[in-house]
Formats: C-alpha cells, sequence, structure tokens
C-alpha cells in the first residue's frame, strides 16, 4: 500500500476518534517508528548484534542452503535472515544459546565428517550433512508420533510392526536445525522477496471488491464439479 | 479523612465494560441526554498506536515473531502481534482458578473497546426456536422473550452496527434481517457451496458486522483484509470507535479508564449507589456514584463483581438472591478441521481479502432432523482459505516436508492458497457441572478476590463435535480435496475445543421470568434492585450457535431504552 493510502486511512482514523491533537501526535510518531524500521533494513551493512565472524558466516551459509536463490527469487541472505535471526537472540539469552550451540555442533559434527568447519566444507559435504539431519529429523518425528500414540493407547506397543524407532546420535542438530529452519523459512516468506515469490497481492485498498470470472471458472474446471 | 476517594460528581448511570454491551448503553443513554460514566479496566484505545492493520511483516524487525522471538516460544499475542486483542486467557498480576478436574481458558481484554476491536464481526441473530428452547426439546430453560418481541431489536442493532448478508425466507436457523449488501463470494468459498449443495447443506452469504456502504461517517469497507488488527476507518464495527467516541463528542460521557471495579454499592434499601473500582494507575481504591449501575464487564467479570458485592442485605452478593450468579456457564462448541484442495493450484492469483473474513458461511441445516442425530441442538459452519497475508509460521509445513532447498520454494508456491478449513461453532447445553464462583483464597494485584472456574463438556456436546468432523471433511471429499487436519492420535484429546477459547463465554448472570431461578428480568435489569441492569454475554440463558455479539447490542439497547424510561417515570 502507498504512503498516501496509508496517510488518508490515518486521517480518517483520526476523525473518527474523541480525542483530537493527542491522537494525531501519536499518528505522527508511529510514522516515525515505521520510517526509522525501514530505514533500519534498508540501509548498508548489517553488524551482528550477538554473533561473531564464523558465526555470522555460518548463519548465513544456513541460510542459503535452506531457502537457495532459483530464477525467479533471491535467497534467504538476501531477504534478511541472518539480521532476523540475530535481532531476535539479541533479545532473548535462550534463543541465543539454542543458536550458537548450535552452530558450534554443525562445525564439530562436520569436523568429524570431512576434518573442517562447516563453512569451509564444500557444497556437497554441507548437504550431505544436511541430508543426513533432514533423515534423521524423519525418524525422530516417526518416533516422537508413535510414543504419542503408544501414551493413549498402550496395549498396541507390544506388538510386532509397532516397536519405537532407535534414537540417533544427530539429535542434537535435529533439534538445532529445526530451530534455523523455522527462522530462516519465516524470514523468507515475510520479506518482500518471498511475499512476492509466492505472489501475495492482499492487503490493498481496494474500491470495490471483485473476484475474477476466469479465477472462478479455472478452479472449477479442475474440480468434480466440472461441466463437460 | 476517609482513605477512600471519592468523585464529587454524582452521575446519572455508571456503566463498567466498554465493549458490545458497555458501547451500546453509554451510547443510548447519552442520546437520550443522560450524563453517564464509563469504566474500562484497561486504557483508552489510540488507534494509531494499537491498530497495525496495515503493516506488513516486514515493516518490524521481528516480523511478527516479537521481541525474543515470542512467538515460537507459545509466550507471543493472541492470533499474532499485528492483532489487536491487547488481553489474552493470561493476565499478568490478574489470575484465576480452576477446580480439579476441569479445564477452562477466561479471556478478558483491558482496552477501550474490548474484545469488538478484534472480534470475527460474525452477527448472526438468534432463530425464533433458539429462545425457547427448552419447550422445543426439554432441555436448558426457555429466554423470558420471545423471537417477535426481540426481532425490531435485532433490527435497530442490525441497522446501526451495519451487516452485510441476503434474506433467505425458507430458513428457520438464518431468520431475515436488515442487511447490507455482501461482498461476493471467493473461488474457494464457491466451490465449498457446490460441495454443500449436493449435501444439502445451506451456505449462505455470510452476515458480519462489516459495513460496504457508507453509514453515519464510517466510509465503507477497503478490502484490506485485516480486520483482526483492529479497523482504522470504522468500516469493521467496534463499540469504541462507533458507540464510544462519539458518545464522548456529546459531552455527555467521561470515561475512566485503567479503571478496575471491584464491587457494587448498594444503601440497604433494595438500591445500588455507585462502584468502588481500583485506579489502576495509582492503586488507590475510588468511589463514583450513580443514581444507576449497568454492568458490562463481561460474562464472568459482572458475575464476579457481584459475588464479591456482599452486604447484610446481599448475603450471596449483590442481585443474588436466587444464588444463579456464576452458574450455568457456558461457551460455544469448537471444532475445527482443514483441507487441500488441488482444483487450486495453479490459479491465477486474484486478491482473496475481502471483506476479511468469509463472505459465505453455513447455517444449521438439520433444525427439523433432530429425531435422526444423537445430539440436540445445532451449529454453523465458518469458513476459511484463500491467500492469507504471509506471516510467522505460514510456510513451515513447506520447510518441514522439504527438509531443505528449492524444495520449499517449490512446495510454497504450488500449495499456498488451496488450503480450506472449517470452524464449528455450536449450541452447548447448560449444565450444573460448569460455573464460576469466588475463590476466597486468592486476590488479584488488585487485591479483588479472582474466579474460580469448573467446566464440563457432556456427551451431547462431544456427539456434536463428531457429526461436525464428519460433516467438514465430506465437504472437503466432495470438493475434491482431501483432509489434511487432523491424525488419529490428535483426535483423541483434541477432539473439541477447550473450554473457554471460543471466548463466548455466556450465562452466568441469567435473565428470567422467576427471581427464583435467574437474577435478571427480561430487560436485563435486576429483580432486586431496579436500578441495576447487566448487559454482557451474562444475561444470556441459552447459547445458541449464533456467536454472541449482536444479541448483545440488540439486549443492551433495549435494556438502555427502558432504563431511560424508568429513569424518565422516576422508578429509577
Amino acid at each position: 500500500m502507498s504512503n498516501t493510502r496509508r496517510d488518508a486511512l490515518r486521517q480518517i482514523a483520526i476523525a473518527l476518534t474523541a480525542a483530537g491533537s493527542a491522537m494525531e501526535l501519536n499518528a505522527q510518531q508511529a510514522e516515525h517508528v515505521h520510517s526509522a524500521a525501514a530505514a533500519d533494513t534498508k540501509g548498508g551493512k548489517y553488524t551482528p548484534k550477538v554473533f561473531n565472524e564464523h558465526e555470522w558466516a555460518t548463519v548465513a551459509r544456513l541460510s542459503e542452503l535452506v531457502v537457495p536463490a532459483d530464477a525467479r527469487s533471491g535467497s534467504a541472505v538476501d531477504a534478511g535472515a541472518p539480521q532476523f535471526i540475530d535481532v531476535l537472540c539479541s533479545q532473548n539469552p535462550e534463543l541465543t544459546v539454542i543458536f550458537t550451540g548450535g552452530l558450534s555442533w554443525f562445525d564439530a559434527e562436520m569436523r568429524r565428517r570431512a576434518g573442517k568447519e562447516f563453512v569451509a566444507a564444500t557444497p556437497a559435504e554441507q548437504t550431505a550433512m544436511l541430508d543426513a539431519i533432514v533423515a534423521a529429523e524423519r525418524t525422530v518425528r516417526e518416533q516422537n508420533a508413535e510414543e504419542v500414540l503408544f501414551a493413549r493407547a498402550p496395549q498396541y506397543k507390544g506388538f510386532s510392526g509397532y516397536t519405537v524407532k532407535p534414537g540417533t546420535d544427530l539429535e542434537p542438530g535435529v533439534r538445532f536445525f529445526d530451530w534455523a529452519r523455522k527462522l530462516i523459512v519465516d524470514a523468507y516468506f515475510t520479506s518482500p522477496i518471498g511475499m512476492k515469490d509466492v505472489n501475495y497481492i492482499g492487503n490493498q485498498m481496494l474500491s470495490k471488491y471483485e473476484v475474477p470470472q476466469e479465477a472462478i471458472d479455472y478452479a472449477f474446471n479442475r474440480s468434480p464439479f466440472r461441466i463437460v | 479523612m476517609p482513605q477512600v476517594q471519592r468523585s464529587p460528581e454524582i452521575f446519572d448511570v455508571v456503566v463498567v465494560g466498554s465493549g458490545a454491551g458497555g458501547g451500546t448503553t453509554v451510547r443510548v443513554l447519552t442520546e437520550h441526554g443522560i450524563k453517564c460514566a464509563l469504566l474500562e479496566a484497561g486504557p483508552m484505545l489510540n488507534v494509531a498506536k494499537e491498530f497495525k492493520e496495515h503493516q506488513m511483516p516486514y515493516d518490524v524487525p521481528h516480523r511478527g515473531a516479537e521481541d525474543g522471538g515470542a512467538a515460537y516460544f507459545g509466550k507471543g499475542k493472541p492470533f499474532g502481534y499485528f492483532s489487536t486483542t491487547s488481553g489474552g486467557w493470561e493476565l499478568d498480576g490478574e489470575p484465576y482458578t480452576v477446580g480439579e478436574g476441569s479445564e477452562f481458558r477466561w479471556f478478558r481484554s483491558r482496552i477501550l473497546g474490548g474484545r469488538t476491536n478484534h472480534y470475527g464481526r460474525m452477527s448472526y441473530r438468534f432463530s425464533p426456536y433458539d429462545f425457547q428452547p427448552y419447550s422445543k426439546d426439554g432441555l436448558g430453560f426457555d429466554w423470558p422473550v420471545t423471537y417477535d418481541e426481540m426481532s425490531p431489536w435485532y433490527d435497530k442493532a442490525e441497522r446501526f452496527v451495519g451487516v452485510t448478508g441476503a434474506n433467505h425466507n425458507d430458513l428457520p436457523s438464518a431468520p431475515n434481517g436488515q442487511f447490507l449488501k455482501p461482498p461476493p463470494a471467493k473461488v474457494h468459498e464457491l466451490l465449498i457451496q457446490k460441495a454443500c449443495d449436493k449435501m444439502g447443506v445451506y451456505c449462505i452469504p455470510n452476515r458480519r458486522a462489516i459495513v460496504t456502504e457508507p453509514m453515519k461517517g464510517r466510509i465503507p469497507c477497503h478490502y484490506c483484509g485485516q480486520c483482526g488488527r483492529g479497523c482504522q476507518t470504522a468500516s469493521a464495527y467496534s463499540s469504541s470507535q462507533v458507540d464510544i467516541f462519539p458518545a464522548m463528542k456529546s459531552g455527555k460521557l467521561t470515561v475512566f479508564d485503567n479503571a478496575m471495579v471491584r464491587e457494587v454499592l448498594t444503601d440497604g434499601n433494595g438500591k445500588a449507589t455507585g462502584v468502588v473500582y481500583i485506579d489502576k494507575n495509582t492503586r488507590r481504591e475510588k468511589v463514583i456514584r450513580a443514581r444507576a449501575v449497568v454492568l458490562a464487564a463481561s460474562a464472568c467479570e459482572s458475575a464476579r463483581i457481584l459475588l464479591n458485592s456482599k452486604t447484610a442485605e446481599f448475603p450471596n452478593g449483590v442481585a443474588n438472591g436466587s444464588g444463579v450468579v456464576g452458574r450455568f456457564l457456558m461457551d460455544t462448541v469448537g471444532f475445527g478441521l482443514s483441507g487441500y484442495v488441488p482444483a487450486l493450484e495453479g490459479m491465477k492469483h486474484y486478491n482473496t481479502d475481502g471483506a476479511g473474513g468469509a463472505h459465505l458461511y453455513m447455517p444449521w441445516w438439520l433444525w427439523d432432523k433432530h429425531n435422526k442425530l444423537d445430539f440436540p441442538r445445532g451449529y454453523h459452519i465458518e469458513i476459511g482459505g484463500g491467500y492469507g497475508l504471509p506471516g510467522i509460521g505460514s510456510f513451515q509445513g513447506a520447510g518441514r516436508r522439504a527438509g531443505y532447498g528449492q524444495g520449499i520454494k517449490d512446495i510454497a508456491r504450488k500449495e499456498y492458497g488451496c488450503s480450506i478449513a472449517f470452524a464449528g461453532r455450536g449450541e452447548m447445553i447448560p449444565n450444573m457441572h460448569s460455573y464460576c464462583e469466588i475463590d476466597r483464597g486468592v486476590v488479584d494485584r488488585w487485591g479483588i478476590p479472582v474466579l474460580k472456574f469448573h467446566f464440563k463438556w457432556t456427551d451431547y456436546e462431544w456427539k456434536q463435535a463428531r457429526h461436525m468432523e464428519k460433516t467438514f471433511a465430506d465437504i472437503i471429499t466432495t470438493t475434491g480435496g482431501r483432509v489434511t487436519g487432523l491424525s488419529a492420535a490428535q483426535r483423541e484429546s483434541d477432539g473439541i475445543s477447550t473450554p473457554g477459547t471460543i471466548i463466548h463465554e455466556v450465562g452466568t448472570v441469567r435473565m428470567g421470568k422467576d427471581r427464583r431461578d435467574s437474577a435478571l428480568n427480561k430487560y436485563c435489569q435486576a429483580h432486586e434492585l431496579k436500578n441495576l441492569y447487566v448487559v454482557d454475554g451474562g444475561f444470556f440463558v441459552s447459547n445458541p450457535d449464533k456467536n454472541p455479539t449482536l444479541t448483545i447490542n440488540a439486549f443492551a439497547w433495549r435494556a438502555a431504552d427502558h432504563l431511560a424510561e424508568e429513569m424518565r417515570k422516576g422508578n429509577v
């Protein structure tokens, strides 16, 4: 939505309130806050508040691996995922521990696999490690689902074919990667790049609301209600 | 010198609470020229600061995850950062307790306008049969009023609030009303409507408190789709913008914000004389005197105030000679299921926001088939779907399924906007196990004894929820889609909403013909005190599958007119 439209709506909102000037002042303050936030995200080089240089590089590489650039759109790095993670960590020691600990585990695991830190590994070595984590994650997820099931229906636990899957040494990596992916994916799809990627076109000011007949026809022709 | 500060002014009426009931009351009373004081337990509403209607997630560094990613730790605002709830199920320093074996979550708004700033704007007038449910099936209780008596008040409320919709002469579950032109149905809604046609389920234009044409200074909806964030143009109704701000301009209304009411004062001769409140800014106790007192603090909060107002004259609490205050607490029966509709894949995107929520809904369709059902009463169905504003968590499914990499983008692009969701909203039968009382052992940070809740769904509600589940699954598969909502394991515990979470809690100060089993008469006036009214969800006798707000608007209007007339006649 353009700023002029926003301003127009704000003016209307102010006119509707009972207390005049105090509201207006706050509207202006709100605008200032907005412009400041916008400038902050658009501005030049970002200085991490929490991560050291090495961690910062690892977060960026992970972001790129989770949501890579393609022909249509940029990567999670272009969408500001590392900044997003750094900002949240800077406000939350619990999250900081999850990330600094997880990043350190990633380096240790890569050293074990390839004798180097995660960022120094080749793309093939990096994706091989992520593949292993994702495979372990699926095992853990199935296992958790079974535990939930058995907690509620313990009579099935003894049956063959219902055995709980064994744990995995990759579990700390699985737990961290779940956090990392969660934040990276959210950062991507809540950015202008990500929203454009999925072609989000809402939250506009429209004078009239219409549903295109073309869209209706398209869906109905692909549905069981197709008129043959 | 007394410790308690008295406001030197004596008001005509003091109104406690500023939601649909309190807002309507002060508007109507001030129009009658009556001088009102309005007490709100939260702050004054600052629309520009509070309503984040047109912000995008990227306008804030945390993108909506809130400071430190609170939303990821389950500590974010209810309904998300951008919503304008200003309250929630847990408030700092204002606890409540829950009886052993019960589960209940109590939602409270603390801001001028209360829940009307963010509610779903569903505006469903009761059906004729909703007022006499006991006469129909022998369960629960009848209201002391009939539909014919209330219909003109629904007309007034609909015309004032501004409700979209359409009339259907053959539909007892959705009586005719005073409707504004409804917006056109969206594509997924048309598919759902077609599926409903095949199943014999009615799917009709939704009835929501949103103006689609200019109305009394409110400009029509601009279709940004963000009603839950508050509506800066007041195109979506809120009591704050539509009732209270105009009433403040009349000069007849004084608003006291951050005023937490503890008790109603009485004179020992069957009359209320005012209220005692704690000024949250100074933590000092204050008194407001008035010729009449109107409670609209929300069903449970009003019950709490009455129960905490004990005197020699009212040993069970003011207006509680019957002992029903706090009893027969009801919420709405809720159940949700979602599905994926492949027919929508690859559709050229269009703006699916419209007037915020769904443009169609399904009123109860089996009102004459109860002999074939294993539960009483009924429910309506609300619809979700479309290309919603991406936010925190929107694409986590794609992330988990693809693991990482290009697949996440591929899934998101393909599946975005192809999901539909259904929410059933059904009628609970009032029961003896569901009530609130004062917990004598616990006070809140203002020193006010808190509520203790007891609640139980019975088989009636569980069976209704199972009927919802089967119906929703049938609709989804009839559109050619597949159910994605709940796994078998989840269903065992999540087969029905947690009591209180639909935020339709009503019934704790109910009205009735007989003062021995009700607290109020049909005008929301206390049987025992002529100058005390309760106009929030407390007066409900039953909780039909019609979201409560419009009924509160209608009854509060009627109560305010009644009070004004009684004051004019000198009876109050």
